[in-house]
């Protein structure tokens, strides 16, 4: 057979192939690339929308039985590859940034910056280019849990300041403004100048993703982030038990009022895994997170269990993801950074997008 | 439920905006009408929703000069008398409406 015949019938295979999050074959969805056949050896790239993506591992044995399974086919080679595609916006601010994420819930103390601490280490595993900046003004946590010590940050120019670095990650936060064990006493409208400063005057370069850890509540910071940054989506998160609920239900309606996509909720605190007997133990009530999630028709995009090695990975500056891969929190964390970004991927889909950029002109 | 948003933001002619929103609605807005609407701190009374624009203050010459999207939900007006702080949600651009298409929508929403 010749080889433009097998190349047809090989595509055609993979017309059969779905990406489940999408809904659509990945030869529609453009995800093919660089075939070459040499006599009955087939070679092809498969490029998502992201590194992170839940289903890799499945789609590429869908592709290799699919294609293996053809007349005339002796081998097959699926390289797996990945391209961030941006959340379009046309704000002139954060333009290396593809997608930005925040990490937001009604109440403190749910473990916010745990949560996206960790979720930024096991986004930026994949391979993806990521920054985390903490938007916590007057309590920031993200150094100290990433590890980083407090110093200046180095200055670039025009105004401009590079983020810390550590573990792959671009690192921001307010905490790196003050003198160690200081606090920033601040009335509301400066918080919003610091937050402009974070998204106007970082050298964040090219970046993947970019988690926010929010501030909890529904405040100034909330607030102008969502009127000057385009964020692609918010992350929700709580705790089971219902005085955590009844807050996160109003982080929730704060984005839904401002537009902002909201990716799903993130439970925390889940259940306690006893190390003596594996039993799952549901501290705080169980299914919280669950019924927030079907309450507003948004995904539950993973559950975090309690397990002592979160809080000795946040104290000790090694997060648990970098410390621990096979703690059952880290795969919880690993998940819920495939479910992040499958999340993002199904919005850019969507064509009943809001410009943020637009402008008018009046003429008269 | 949210709101729908607007897929189309245009000017009709020199004191008329015209929004096409997404779910196939053509709303219009004399501009004049906009600005005596500023739902802004100045504008409203926040703690009682009183209106403190006087009636007949604005100008026939109103204009705005420039629009701009906030963030996913709302468009600010920078005004010719250097009025800028009213930030026009969707939803209130939606209730302000002053096609004949939307009465019937508002009489429903006045009445709950």
């Amino acid at each position: 057979m010749s080889d433009p015949q097998l190349q047809e019938k090989v595509i055609e295979a993979l017309k059969t192939v779905q990406d489940p999050d999408l809904h659509k074959n990945i030869v529609s969805l453009g995800f093919v690339k660089n075939m070459e056949l040499d006599g009955g050896k087939v070679k092809f790239d498969v490029e998502l929308t992201t590194p992170a993506c839940p289903v890799k591992e499945q789609l590429k044995s869908e592709c290799e039985t699919k294609v293996g399974a053809i007349e005339g086919v002796e081998s097959v080679e699926v390289n797996m590859t990945a391209v961030v595609r941006p959340t379009q916006h046309s704000q002139p601010i954060l333009t290396g940034v593809k997608n930005i994420i925040a990490v937001a819930s009604g109440k403190g103390g749910v473990g916010k910056s745990t949560v996206s601490t960790n979720l930024a280490i096991a986004l930026s595993l994949t391979g993806a280019k990521v920054g985390l900046m903490d938007a916590d003004i007057y309590g920031p946590s993200i150094p100290q849990m990433m590890g980083i010590p407090i110093t200046s940050p180095k200055v670039a120019e025009e105004n401009k300041f590079y983020p810390h670095e550590k573990y792959g990650l671009k690192v921001v936060s307010a905490a790196f403004l003050t003198k160690q064990g200081q606090p920033l006493m601040l009335r509301g409208p400066m918080l919003g100048g610091i937050i402009q400063q974070f998204l106007q005057n970082v050298e964040w370069g090219e970046l993947d993703y970019l988690v926010i850890d929010l501030p909890p509540g529904t405040g100034d910071v909330q607030l102008t982030l969502t009127q000057k940054a385009p964020i692609s989506g918010a992350v929700v998160v709580t705790t089971p038990q219902e005085v955590s609920l009844i807050d996160a239900d109003k982080g929730v309606k704060m984005f839904q009022q401002v537009k902002v996509p909201l990716l799903g909720i993130v439970e925390n605190m889940s259940y306690f895994v006893c190390d003596g007997c594996d039993k799952k133990h549901t501290i705080f009530k169980e299914g919280g997170g669950q019924s927030l999630a079907d309450d507003f028709k948004i995904p539950l995009l993973g559950k975090v269990p309690i397990v002592p090695g979160v809080v000795e990975g946040g104290d000790s500056g090694v997060p648990i993801v970098m410390g621990d891969a096979e703690s059952p929190a880290s795969k919880a964390y690993k998940e819920l950074a495939g479910q992040v970004a499958a999340q993002l991927s199904i919005n850019q889909t969507k064509d009943d997008k809001i410009d943020a950029g637009f402008e008018l002109a009046w003429k008269s | 439920m949210t709101t729908p948003a607007p897929k189309n933001i245009k000017q009709i002619d020199e004191t008329t905006l015209g929004i096409t929103w997404n779910d196939g609605r053509e709303c219009v807005y004399p501009v004049k009408w906009l600005r005596e609407n500023c739902p802004c701190a100045h504008c409203i009374d926040e703690w009682t929703g009183k209106k403190l624009i006087q009636p007949g203050s604005i100008p026939d010459t109103i204009r705005p000069l420039n629009i701009k999207a906030v963030g996913l939900y709302a468009i600010q007006f920078f005004w010719n008398d250097g009025h800028d702080t009213g930030l026009y949600t969707h939803e209130l651009l939606r209730q302000l409406c002053q096609s004949e298409e939307c009465e019937p929508e508002k009489k429903a929403a006045n009445a709950q």
